[in-house]
């Protein structure tokens, strides 16, 4: 189903293990999600599927292996500079500026390729201005496609968690990612809303070319959205396959609801 | 199970909200710009030297609040020491009026010096937060005091230093007083321009995911410590630039001039005008420097305690500070009259299939 991955693959995690103190969070993980792919990280609870989007995106250093995006190794890279990289992510939990409109919050997903230090910036020069206003015409744009044109000028506050989430995704989009992490784009939301986002995530896949790792709990959405899916448990690799294999697979059910035990 | 093809994207663009504010809005500001300048230009010409003191005090302690403001209200980072910026902004003036330096050698070197010791503070300081950093800033002012004292050569001691510099021209035929109010306003007003600029642009928008959020900063390209750093720098930065002005307008200074109180209370009328806004500095520039002249009018002996007094009725009333007046009583308008104002922008105009999320929720809001 998926389209085959050119010489490159989005991103490319080998042997990534994460240790605290003498606690074991990832155990020698290795996958790769093919360019233009979306890939699924599933897992029960305490997996490390989160630990593990925290090293992609930098926020935590693995204790050994590497971690590619777009064939660049990136495990000593600042967090920061990820995102001129090409990463970029959402939040479980949508993290805006809920005092601030919606436009303002998108805005913010410019700053990776907006130029200019605080002296341009202040003297508003007509360079700074015009980028500045790509910038709002860009994400202008992106809220119109992901239907929260209407809420541009609202502030953040005076919308739901549901539509914190597409905001969210706009802010994503609108740093021009290559690898876009969604880390559970679908909890707190209704059936409605997740069958948009789903509509969603594929459209701008295939439009911005992207490499997807969606890391969730939803099943449904899993099925539907990704092409291939990494099974965590234990902050090991249980296994990889699409969707449908990984919901029969034995290991997977056992994971996630226990051995079958002899006693009632 | 999921059916997700791709639904064609809402291309109505007509119907989105007002890009900006409607223009009787604008035309409202633009007059009372006008008003205000007009105001700052004539104002002290038909004043005494007293009230003009007074007003160019305001610009001084405007232009220090505006540098706290950033680092501050802006970017979340308590900043304990902007006195001594001040002070060290006004001692540099002095030495260079002393000296005969040209003066806007001084001016610069006012601004450049305490900017420097502020980013080198900065360096080693911004990777701390909370209490650990305001300690740290605490020390400066602290410190800066008994240094201040000690470096005689340099500062005049405990005695401070009485300079006189920046007269009228002739030819203006301007007194002294308003001569030095003109400077002093229209350095405020060039550095408030600047500054309301950067906080607007993808400077302010770093500055404010630091203060909101530093795990979305890093992951929007935003570095929390670089941001920190620039923010100290260019509030100590302006501190500098108030010490000359300050120098400017009262021709003296001593060691009282950065004296620990001074910061506490440039942070309370940051507070009291309203954090993260540039009305609110002003505000609070009015505040810090008039209600301790109303108070010691309406009684000597109890100056102190007036204006502890109007700082706690104030927060009472506007926690968020004088600037969050109108927010505040528009809020109160709206909740009276509902559906009659918000609303028409809300509903998706003919139910354009919306991608993302349906807007029927933003229905079922909290607050």
């Amino acid at each position: 189903m998926a389209t085959t991955p050119p010489a490159e693959p989005g991103l490319s995690v080998r042997g990534v293990s994460l240790r605290f103190g003498g606690i074991t969070v990832l155990d020698d993980v290795s996958f790769d999600a093919p360019r233009g792919g979306i890939l699924g990280l599933v897992g029960p609870n305490g997996a490390g599927k989160t630990s593990l989007f925290n090293c992609i995106s930098g926020h935590y250093q693995p204790t050994a292996g590497s971690i590619l995006v777009g064939g660049t190794e990136t495990v000593r890279t600042p967090a920061w500079r990820m995102a001129r990289l090409g990463l970029a992510r959402t939040f479980q939990h949508p993290a805006l500026r809920l005092d601030a409109t919606v436009l303002e919050n998108v805005m913010l997903g410019a700053h990776s390729w907006l130029p200019g230090g605080p002296v341009s910036w202040a003297l508003r020069l007509p360079t700074t201005r015009r980028h500045e206003r790509q910038a709002r015409d860009r994400a202008l744009e992106l809220l119109e496609r992901t239907g929260l044109g209407w809420a541009a000028h609202t502030p953040a506050d005076e919308l739901s968690h549901g539509l914190h989430k597409g905001v969210e995704l706009c802010r994503a989009l609108l740093s021009r990612p290559s690898l876009l992490l969604l880390d559970e784009p679908a909890a707190g939301l209704s059936h409605g809303e997740v069958e948009a986002l789903i509509s969603t995530v594929r459209e701008v896949r295939q439009e911005f070319d992207l490499t997807v790792v969606v890391v969730e709990h939803h099943m449904g959405l899993i099925s539907a959205l990704t092409d291939r899916v990494v099974v965590l448990d234990h902050g090991a690799k249980l296994m990889e396959g699409t969707a449908a294999e990984a919901q029969s697979d034995p290991r997977v059910v056992e994971a996630y609801l226990g051995k079958e035990v002899g006693a009632a | 199970m999921a059916t997700a093809s791709g639904t064609a994207p809402a291309t109505a663009p007509a119907t989105t909200a007002p890009r900006r504010r409607s223009p009787l809005v604008r035309l409202a500001a633009l007059l009372g710009g006008l008003a205000l300048a007009v105001v700052l230009v004539v104002a002290p010409l038909v004043s005494s030297p007293f009230i003009n003191y007074q007003l160019s005090s305001i610009m001084v302690f405007a232009v220090a609040l505006l540098g706290l403001n950033v680092v501050m209200g802006y970017t979340g980072q308590v900043s304990l020491g902007q006195s001594a910026f001040l002070g060290l902004g006004a001692y540099v003036t002095a030495y260079g009026v002393v000296q005969g330096w040209p003066l806007w050698l001084s001016l610069v070197l006012s601004a450049a010096l305490p900017a420097t010791v502020g980013m080198l503070v900065a360096l080693a300081a911004a990777r701390l937060r909370g209490l650990a950093l305001a300690m740290i800033t605490i020390a400066l002012p602290i410190v800066g005091v008994p240094l201040a004292r000690r470096l005689d050569e340099f500062t005049g001691g405990s005695q401070g230093q009485v300079v006189s510099f920046l007269r009228a021209p002739e030819t203006t035929g301007l007194a002294n007083d308003q001569w030095r109010y003109y400077v002093v306003t229209v350095i405020a007003v060039v550095v408030f321009v600047l500054v309301r600029n950067l906080v607007r642009g993808r400077v302010g928008r770093s500055f404010a995911v630091v203060k909101e959020n530093e795990a979305v900063a890093l992951s929007m390209g935003v570095s929390p410590y670089r941001t920190k750093v620039l923010a100290f720098t260019i509030a100590s930065l302006l501190g500098g630039l108030a010490g000359f002005m300050y120098l400017a307008v009262v021709q003296y200074t001593s060691p009282e001039t950065l004296v620990f109180a001074t910061s506490i209370n440039l942070v309370a009328a940051m507070v009291i005008g309203g954090s993260a806004s540039i009305v609110g500095t002003v505000l609070g520039a009015l505040y810090y420097v008039l209600v301790p002249v109303v108070a010691g009018q309406v009684s000597s002996s109890r100056t102190a305690l007036i204006s502890g007094a109007v700082l706690l009725a104030v927060l009472f009333v506007l926690p968020a500070g004088l600037a969050s007046l109108p927010r505040r009583v528009g809020g109160r308008l709206r909740r009276r009259t509902p559906a009659a104002e918000g609303a028409p922008a809300t509903p998706d105009p003919d139910g354009t299939a919306p991608a993302v999320p349906t807007p029927a929720a933003a229905s079922t809001d909290r607050r």
